[in-house]
């Protein structure tokens, strides 16, 4: 499990430091907010040059945490994307095309229809084939391009069809 | 015309989502640390516990942030706090329902806010027993230990609910924790 778990870690390290500097980080920034605020409760007054330091130095802090919190999402969804790319890249469409179905959360009908309409079968070609009216198929199809926002079959299938042209980019990129 | 594949031609195995990044696992374990060590190890009148105390709150607050800015599966508009759903998940799963949720579901986002609640009144109520105003004052403390049992029996409640959700959806939670992963068995459908 260790192995298995290693790669990832490692892959992930930018990210993980990421993460622990903003746990530190804030716990700065709410010890130095505390301190102030104690100080201010305390008779402390705002002309008192060692206050100001202390409270600026506790609002760039917070501004900092909230700025590395942005990067990490930021970092994050790339590497995502990365990831994306790469295994089209390795020819791992099948993979990805369900990676694709669950965060659209597809039903089992819908995820069959789905494949179906990837594969080029057109609406009638698919009615008949799971036994159901056309008109039921037209319903799901649209509720399938509702979940990936999209407009239609076109779209649908360019969502896939991007990740291929990009693929090689990516890869590119990041080596 | 290549219509006669099979319908599961798509499901290549099991499957794996990056669901947890990494300061959702940090903030996690951080916590669970924190707890063990105040509860367990940490002499309860000393200063240590205090800073502890201090930490563990303090990470509350940083979750409480990343639920508003952070990544996909870790705001908590993906889990809300709805006690309905997750009346209605629990008779889905004694109806034998078996879809897999990829952030929290309804019965563990339950849980989450009530630990992350929990630990609060716990650091507010440990911080008043330090205030002059507050200091000796027998309900607080009483609040401070009432709130402490009721984190042991969550935590207990907590882990009960990995270990049995682990075996009903298929999907290694713990290890989800550890390496973000939440891998999904194959045929499963995802909600």
């Amino acid at each position: 499990m260790i192995e298995r778990l290693f790669p990832i870690i490692k892959r992930e390290r930018r990210a993980t430091v990421l993460a622990v500097i903003i746990i530190l980080q804030a716990l700065c920034a709410m010890f130095f907010l505390a301190d102030v605020i104690i100080d201010l409760s305390e008779g402390g007054h705002l002309d008192d040059i060692h206050l100001v330091f202390e409270g600026v130095a506790a609002l760039a802090l917070i501004c900092g945490v909230v700025y590395l919190m942005y990067e990490l999402r930021d970092l994050l969804s790339r590497m995502e994307a990365m990831d994306v790319g790469i295994r089209a890249a390795r020819g791992e469409m099948t993979t990805l095309i369900d990676v694709f179905f669950d965060q659209w959360q597809l039903t089992p009908s819908e995820r069959e229809i789905a494949q179906f309409i990837l594969k080029g079968i057109s609406n009638e070609a698919i009615a008949q084939m799971r036994g159901t009216a056309p008109s039921t198929v037209r319903a799901q199809c649209t509720r399938i391009y509702q979940k990936a926002e999209v407009d239609g079959r076109a779209q649908l299938l360019s969502v896939f069809m991007e990740e291929l042209f990009h693929a090689g980019e990516a890869v590119g990129k990041h080596i | 015309m290549p219509m006669n594949n099979t319908m599961n031609s798509g499901h290549s195995g099991a499957r794996s989502l990056v669901v947890w990044d990494p300061l959702v696992r940090l903030i996690h374990w951080s916590l669970a640390l924190s707890i063990l060590l105040n509860g367990v190890v940490v002499d309860e009148d000393g200063n240590l516990h205090k800073w502890i105390g201090y930490v563990a709150v303090g990470l509350v607050g940083v979750r409480f942030v990343w639920g508003a800015v952070g990544t996909k599966y870790a705001r908590f508009s993906v889990f809300p706090l709805n006690p309905v759903a997750a009346l209605k998940h629990l008779t889905a799963i004694l109806k034998g329902v078996d879809t897999v949720h990829l952030s929290h579901n309804p019965l563990g986002a339950l849980m989450v806010y009530n630990i992350w609640a929990t630990v609060i009144v716990i650091g507010l109520t440990g911080y008043m027993m330090g205030t002059i105003r507050f200091f000796g004052i027998e309900w607080v403390e009483k609040a401070h230990e009432i709130a402490f049992s009721w984190l042991l029996v969550s935590i207990a409640l907590h882990v009960g609910g990995v270990i049995f959700d682990t075996w009903r959806s298929g999907v290694p939670l713990v290890r989800a924790m550890i390496n973000g992963r939440k891998r999904i068995p194959k045929d499963r459908t995802v909600n």
